[in-house]
């Protein structure tokens, strides 16, 4: 089943992303997969974080099935 | 027969009364004579009848008096009184006929002892959550550190929840508030928040709830007292942060919760990182990224120079002319995807099945070879030399 991942998960992989590059033991052309998906993530967690904005909903009783 | 107070026409033929009419004529004349009042004693022999009513006895070192509170009436105390507990009790003197006894109708039980019956019954429900291992500090679960979902149970319309949402606003707007709202004290507010408490479970997505209110008397912040609502919290199935507003008193609800805050101002920003701080260490991440793949990419290109003796004219050319820049790459690589790296000058030296040759040996006299530039392949070869 495929979601969107949390911001967690997202900022998860991408201080992965930065580890493995850093320790070297990757090939080059690992390292420049990495850096791609490594940027591509950059900018998808810097836009979540500034094009969001504060969202408030109100459940009542048994109506919390969101 | 009728009015107990006609005293002759109560006696019977031979002059003596009847049970009945004697106490029914005690009863009138204590009841005329004593006013409902306050009095003082030591509660002993405390017995609670299926029914719910209570019956226990006052006494102080001379007398004794035996008393009823009803279910109607002790419904609104928070326990019962323990046996040799001084009290005072407001009630009505009377006679209890089918008994012939002496009594008090209680109305309100009060202790100053220890806190009193608040205290006491605050002190029953944590051993009762103890002995359960509630209050076990190693239960306490980490809040996580992104979330998305906060779920907020509180009154709709006091500045408890306006709080939370300006703090959530500005800390961490990523994140969407789910409102729980229930009453936070008197009749109800109990349920109402044990129910909501247990409805976390249906919100999909959740990573956190707060629970709480603003300041308020004692009083007003018992419903956090309350057993029941903390063992709801503590099986909440995601963390809680408790979030009454008091500055002395730790409710049962901040003992069981998972993060305890003074205020709830103070409970969204300890449910929320801070987007400033998130965005700064996005950037030093930013930074590390570049400068690791810029390493990555010297190395890289350094094993590649060795082979320049055995390597094409047109590589070496390339390799030397762009040794230099490397350096100047690191930690400005942020904004670079490899193609534009490549745009750079480096070149990437690959076999027939698209594996990147990295090593002198990989380059074999009169391997053919594909090097991948900016805008395109080149065949090349080495040396046969």
């Amino acid at each position: 089943m495929a979601r969107t991942p949390t911001f967690a998960e997202q900022l998860e992989r991408l201080e992965e992303i930065v580890r493995r590059l850093e320790s070297q033991d990757v090939d080059l052309d690992q390292s420049l997969a990495l850096f791609e998906e490594g940027i591509e993530r950059m900018r998808a967690i810097r836009e979540r974080l500034t094009a969001a904005e504060a969202k408030v909903r109100q459940v009542l009783g048994d109506d919390v099935d969101a | 027969m009728g009015d107990g107070l006609d005293l002759f026409a109560a006696a019977s033929a031979e002059g003596a009364w009847t049970v009945g009419e004697v106490t029914r004529r005690a009863r009138a004349v204590l009841e005329a004579g004593l006013p409902p009042l306050w009095v003082r004693g030591e509660v002993s022999g405390f017995k609670r009848w299926q029914s719910g009513h209570w019956y226990f006895g006052l006494r102080d070192r001379s007398a004794q008096i035996r008393c009823v509170m009803f279910a109607k009436e002790n419904r609104r105390l928070p326990t019962e009184p323990a046996d040799g507990m001084q009290v005072f009790v407001f009630g009505r003197p009377t006679v209890w006929e089918e008994k012939g006894e002496f009594r008090l109708t209680v109305t309100e039980l009060l202790s100053t002892e220890g806190g009193g019956l608040w205290q006491l019954a605050l002190e029953k429900a944590k051993a009762a959550l103890a002995r359960d291992g509630l209050l076990d500090p190693r239960r306490k679960r980490p809040l996580p550190p992104y979330p998305e979902r906060i779920a907020v149970i509180t009154s709709p319309d006091a500045a408890a929840l306006r709080d939370i949402m300006a703090v959530v606003g500005r800390r961490w707007p990523v994140a969407e508030l789910i409102v729980l709202p229930t009453r936070v004290q008197g009749d109800g507010a109990e349920l109402e928040i044990t129910r909501a408490v247990a409805a976390l479970g249906a919100i999909a997505g959740l990573d956190v709830a707060i629970v709480g209110r603003g300041g308020g008397s004692k009083e007003d912040l018992w419903t956090f007292n309350s057993e029941r609502v903390a063992r709801a919290i503590a099986a909440a199935p995601v963390p809680v942060i408790s979030a009454v507003g008091h500055e002395t008193d730790v409710t049962l609800c901040d003992l069981v919760a998972d993060h305890r805050a003074a205020t709830p101002s103070a409970a969204a920003a300890a449910a929320t990182p801070d987007r400033t701080e998130v965005m700064e260490g996005l950037t030093h991440l930013d930074v590390r990224l570049g400068r690791a793949v810029a390493a990555r990419i010297t190395s890289g290109t350094q094993r590649l120079d060795r082979a320049q003796d055995r390597a094409s004219d047109a590589m070496a050319l390339r390799l030397e002319r762009y040794d230099h820049r490397i350096a100047a790459l690191s930690g400005r690589l942020d904004a670079l995807s490899p193609l534009k790296i490549l745009a750079r000058g480096y070149a990437l030296a690959r076999d027939d099945a698209g594996r990147v040759l990295r090593r002198v040996e990989q380059f074999a006299p009169g391997l053919g070879f594909r090097l991948r530039v900016s805008d395109g392949d080149i065949a090349a070869r080495v040396r046969e030399s």
